[in-house]
């Protein structure tokens, strides 16, 4: 096991968050995890990444130059990133803020629109989460179920908000299962 | 008919401009731009009045309004460098009216500014006059170098709050007492915008930030700092005023104020200081009208608003501002 | 205790407080913001206290401060800030005092860049400030041993009476990785400080001073110091092995971030039929010479890598002297290399 995932999007959009969630979904599954933000005046107003990386040993580098999978949630993201995704890797792009399509054709491709879906579960803001869902989906890393429960406990403080996200990270997860 | 021209691509979806029309002329698009903002367009054309309060307010220059024929002019002063700060920061505001001030005293090609560390840290791109990268909070240090060395420069700073007002207060005391005449322009937004949200000296009582998370309370920090009322009880004649750029009113009494301060120092009259409220709004988790309305209700209550001091009259009294 | 994904700064804070620290001054800069806001929102629920100080001028006063008045304190910051510090760790140094001060790295001179660096290595390692000094230097490679190396900088400070910095960068403060506390300090069971500012109730009255005027007394005070570094060279060297063995193609020598990428690297160049191997220290002073020269003895190249220009390399040839040839690859003003770039760097080196 060894996969390092590029998440990116600009401020606000959560992708910080779901990276967070990705490296407990790897710890969870008793891997070895990083997980790394790009910071600086890049993050003001400007697009925002992580880069999380699951691994069954110790993990060397935290960064990484050619990602297994890549999260755009907005188009600045896709054009920084699309480029360095390993052949075969997985690409979620949300269509909600991405005007065009994926030119690579040697990787998985996932599209989805994934403020509208946000919108139709009942929070605008939960659109990282239909996007983690479906690339829960199209890897197969870990079943739906996993990623709920961690998601359960990260908002253990605001239960209020776990429903909604729940249905978020389904409705992508099964979006990407169609595919 | 006079109409709005929207630079689209300079555009961070604040919506500023539609929250300032007097007559509802503006909506967001769903068009997304280059940098993948939603941006303004006339959705009621037929009922602009030509009020330019869109062009006045717009954080990043993006906005001009022809009216008879006739458009706004970009300040010279500024160069066409798209500003880095977050979408409906008024840093860029301050910009523009730092740089139409330049202009309109004609002194672009000898004016000398010196950019401070913080959000603003970057000024020195947007200027388009010589400019000065300082050490945190040494700004006036600096400046004092720069003005000594060459009195026919126009020397002005730009700083932020916690350059201004913590780490370098040392610095802005003593050139304010020494008279220096430069000329400094104060953004005070209670907070710590580039390091991500800390508590600043003029954080208000009870504000949240991150390194006072259950709000700022006297008892360990203190109370906010009000610099202007601090510095007009020196004894060294100055130009001390504290301006805001929440609406359109405000914007044109802060553009005067800031002319004013640069004109005392092209007449070798005196320091002058010039602070200028304004809203940070990712530092205070807001979206960009909230934060105006926030520091209208907030801010402006702790600190008021107006000219505390003058070269003519000294410390103008409060009933006279 | 279970695993828990913490951020390297917050790891940092926590480590602090673990090790019985209550006290904490410091001023915002990134990228270690999160460790002043950690001791913000942690110290005052195990009744410690936090101070934002007006600068780093300022709070490395306050260090000089309370570690005088025998109390456990550290604080944090990033390069200029530590620049801007230099005066309270010359008068810490002088004065003989406990303090721990975290440093997580970013590119310079000047203000620089916000981005990860190791261009500091000969500020914290060879003095920095004024005057005759050293201050211990421990370099964590993990969010873990960022954890663990604090709270043995708690205890070497103490141990020594001396100024310690955890040298990190901006990748070691801004990254998650699972951590746990091995162990944990109450306050009140710390040794007591026989010579701190205490209230001379029953004693005579004690001094913190770094003063000397009688050039006889101040150069007695030197070479008192002088026999402390003497210690610390003798006791606290430390460093890490990995891969080493009989007849390597070529031996990394990193610090810090560098230190796992270059594991990386070596992974990589064993399916590629090489055997590399790492000689990684982990006190960068005293700096384990002799360790690093037995080692180098086995292989056929020797290759430095540092986020700078080359800093850490000088101490390198120093111990394994002139006739050994010292490769060198670095990246700066916040550019990190890639385990490729390091393969690349090696198999060039082996031609």
């Amino acid at each position: 096991m060894y996969k390092e995932i590029i998440l990116a999007g600009f401020g606000g959009q959560g992708v910080l968050l779901i990276g967070k969630l990705l490296a407990k979904l790897g710890l969870e599954m008793g891997n070895e995890v990083t997980w790394m933000p790009a910071y600086g005046p890049e993050m003001r107003g400007g697009t925002c990444n992580c880069t999380v990386v699951i691994s069954d040993k110790p993990v060397g580098s935290p960064m990484s130059k050619h990602p297994h999978g890549l999260i755009a949630l907005n188009l600045p993201s896709l054009d920084k990133f699309e480029d360095f995704v390993r052949k075969d890797g997985v690409i979620v792009i949300n269509t909600s803020l991405i005007n065009r399509k994926v030119k690579r054709n040697d990787v998985k491709v996932v599209e989805v629109p994934a403020n509208e879906i946000a919108i139709e579960c009942g929070s605008a803001k939960a659109g990282n989460m239909v996007a983690l869902g479906a690339f829960i989906g199209a890897t197969g890393l870990s079943d739906l179920e996993m990623v709920k429960e961690i998601l359960s406990k990260s908002l253990a403080s605001k239960p209020q908000l776990i429903e909604v996200n729940h249905k978020a990270l389904t409705r992508g997860y099964e979006l990407a299962k169609g595919v | 008919m006079p109409a709005v021209i929207v630079e689209k691509d300079r555009c961070k979806g604040c919506t500023l401009c539609v929250n300032i029309c007097p007559e509802n002329v503006l909506a967001m698009s769903k068009e997304i731009n280059s940098k993948g903002y939603f941006f303004p367009f006339m959705q009621n054309p037929e009922a602009c009045t030509g009020c330019r309060h869109c062009a006045l307010i717009c954080p990043d220059v993006a906005i001009q309004v022809e009216v008879k024929g006739k458009v706004n002019q970009k300040p010279s002063a500024l160069t066409e460098k798209p500003f880095h700060y977050c979408p409906g920061c008024h840093h860029g505001i301050v910009h523009r009216l730092v740089a139409e001030a330049i202009d309109a005293l004609g002194i672009g090609e000898r004016a000398v500014g010196v950019a401070p560390v913080g959000c603003s840290v970057l000024a020195y791109d947007y200027f388009n006059v010589d400019m000065h990268e300082a050490s945190h909070g040494r700004a006036p240090a600096v400046a004092t170098g720069i003005k000594r060395g060459r009195p026919n420069l126009i020397v002005f700073t730009y700083q932020g709050d916690g350059d201004l007002a913590s780490i370098g207060i040392a610095e802005t005391i003593h050139a304010a007492n020494r008279g220096e005449k430069i000329t400094v322009i104060f953004i005070n937004n209670a907070i710590y915008g580039m390091t991500g949200g800390q508590m600043a000296p003029t954080t208000l009582v009870g504000q949240v930030a991150t390194t006072c998370p259950l709000g700022r309370d006297p008892n360990l920090a203190g109370y906010p700092i009000r610099v202007s009322e601090l510095l007009k009880e020196l004894k060294t004649p100055a130009y001390i005023a504290r301006v805001a750029v929440y609406d359109a009113k405000n914007i044109l009494q802060a553009k005067q104020a800031i002319k004013k301060a640069f004109d005392y120092q092209v007449k070798g009259i005196c320091y002058s200081f010039v602070e200028v409220l304004s809203a940070c709004p990712t530092g205070w988790g807001m979206n960009p009208p909230d934060a105006s309305k926030w520091l209208k209700e907030n801010m402006v209550p702790y600190y008021p608003l107006g000219e505390f001091k003058t070269p003519e009259k000294g410390v103008v009294k409060e009933t006279e501002r | 205790m279970a695993k828990k994904l913490m951020k390297g700064c917050e790891a940092i804070g926590e480590a602090a407080i673990k090790a019985g620290c209550r006290l904490f001054f410091g001023y915002p800069i990134t990228p270690q913001n999160e460790i002043p806001e950690y001791m913000s929102a942690r110290l005052p629920q195990v009744g410690g206290v936090y101070v934002q100080a007006e600068s780093e001028v300022s709070a490395s006063n306050m260090l000089y401060g309370a570690a005088g008045a025998g109390c456990r304190c550290f604080t944090s910051s990033s390069s200029p800030g530590i620049s801007l510090m230099q005066e309270g760790i010359s008068y810490i140094a002088g004065a003989e005092l406990p303090v721990v001060f975290i440093n997580i790295m970013r590119g310079g001179p000047g203000l620089g860049g916000i981005l990860p660096s190791q261009s500091d290595y000969f500020q914290a390692t060879k003095g920095g400030g004024h005057g005759d000094y050293r201050c211990l230097v421990l370099a964590p490679s993990t969010v873990q041993e960022a954890a663990d190396l604090v709270q043995l900088a708690f205890d070497l400070a103490d141990k020594y009476r001396n100024p310690v910095y955890v040298l990190g960068d901006g990748l070691i403060g801004q990254m998650m990785e699972p951590v746990e506390f091995k162990r944990t300090v109450n306050p009140e069971d710390l040794p007591e400080k026989t010579w701190a500012s205490t209230g001379a109730k029953g004693r005579k009255p004690n001094i913190i001073n770094s003063l000397y005027l009688d050039p006889e007394d101040l150069e007695k005070h030197n070479w008192k110091l002088k026999k402390k570094y003497e210690e610390m060279e003798k006791n606290e060297k430390r460093w890490e092995e990995f891969n080493i063995e009989e007849n390597l193609d070529v031996l990394f020598v990193a610090y810090g971030t560098v230190a796992r990428i270059a594991k990386t690297a070596i992974e990589d160049l064993r399916s590629k039929g090489v055997t590399a191997g790492l000689f990684r220290p982990i006190t960068l002073y005293p700096f384990p010479g002799e360790a690093l020269y037995s080692v180098a003895q086995k292989s056929k190249k020797v290759l430095v890598s540092e986020l700078s220009t080359g800093q850490m390399i000088e101490d390198v040839r120093y111990h394994l002297g002139k006739d050994r040839e010292v490769a060198f690859y670095g990246r700066v003003g916040g550019m990190v290399m890639t385990p490729e770039e390091l393969v690349d760097e090696a198999l060039k080196l082996l031609k």
